[in-house]
């Protein structure tokens, strides 16, 4: 699991690859969380994400919550076939903005 | 397939992801229900491996094996940590699954998706051990 994070103003774009699962969760909820501190409006580019388990989820809802409070906004990008399949399963992507592109995400989140 | 016996750590979890890849592989497993084993048997171990081992203070190992037949492809998982069977858990009902994120309770979530990503699966514990059992079915070669 990778993770890189850019501060936009309110908005936090981070470009996570790889996979998230019980070990790599923890470690990206705390630096996306640490981010946040500067903003309340969240992007992750996901286009890298390959697996996406419970702890993952776990950390969405966490994020989720944080960002509620702020009045902010997530906005999730390029998430594959499988990790919506896991989303919609479990109810998480009503709550989730879905988008392809980068760009399209930035308009998204203003 | 060849069994692999790794320390019960949060490491070991890509190695057992990669034997759920190579096993679902040489099933000739279609890309969905692949991934749907691959979670199933990563949630279990994380489970494992968090409650069974490293709360408890205890140290030791999981054993992934693998067994692909004409019908099917069956995963086990095996380990000698706090005995725990996953089925005792309470699953979310279709209620909660739709609660407003605010109001989740994200407790029963692991299990959901394993019961959802499998054709089945069973848990025994056995000699003192814990032994998870998933199955997919292959429908191609039957």
């Amino acid at each position: 699991m990778a993770i890189e994070t850019k501060i936009d103003g309110t908005n936090v774009i981070a470009t996570v690859s790889g996979e998230i699962d019980g070990k790599s969760a923890p470690q990206l909820q705390s630096e996306l969380l640490a981010a946040l501190q500067d903003g309340n409006r969240l992007l992750v580019d996901m286009k890298g994400v390959t697996y996406l388990s419970s702890a993952g989820l776990r950390m969405l809802l966490l994020l989720y919550r944080q960002i509620a409070t702020k009045k902010g906004k997530v906005v999730l990008v390029g998430v594959s076939d499988e990790i919506r399949d896991t989303m919609s399963m479990t109810g998480f992507i009503n709550f989730f903005t879905l988008v392809d592109t980068q760009e399209a995400g930035i308009s998204a989140l203003s | 397939m060849i069994p692999l016996c790794l320390p019960a750590t949060l490491d070991s979890l890509d190695e057992i992801g990669k034997y759920i890849v190579a096993a679902t592989t040489e099933a000739k497993l279609e890309t969905k229900p692949a991934y749907g084993l691959r979670l199933a048997v990563d949630e279990i171990a994380t489970n494992i491996i968090t409650h069974g081992y490293e709360e408890t203070g205890k140290a030791g190992n999981v054993t992934v094996s693998g067994e692909i037949t004409d019908s099917s492809l069956t995963i086990v998982l095996e380990d000698s940590g706090i005995p725990f069977d996953p089925l005792s858990r309470k699953l979310p009902s279709e209620d909660e699954l739709n609660l407003p994120l605010e109001e989740r309770d994200i407790g029963g979530l692991g299990i959901f998706l394993v019961l959802k990503g499998v054709d089945s699966f069973s848990y025994e514990f056995i000699n003192g051990k814990n032994r998870n059992m998933f199955t997919m079915n292959l429908p191609g070669k039957a």
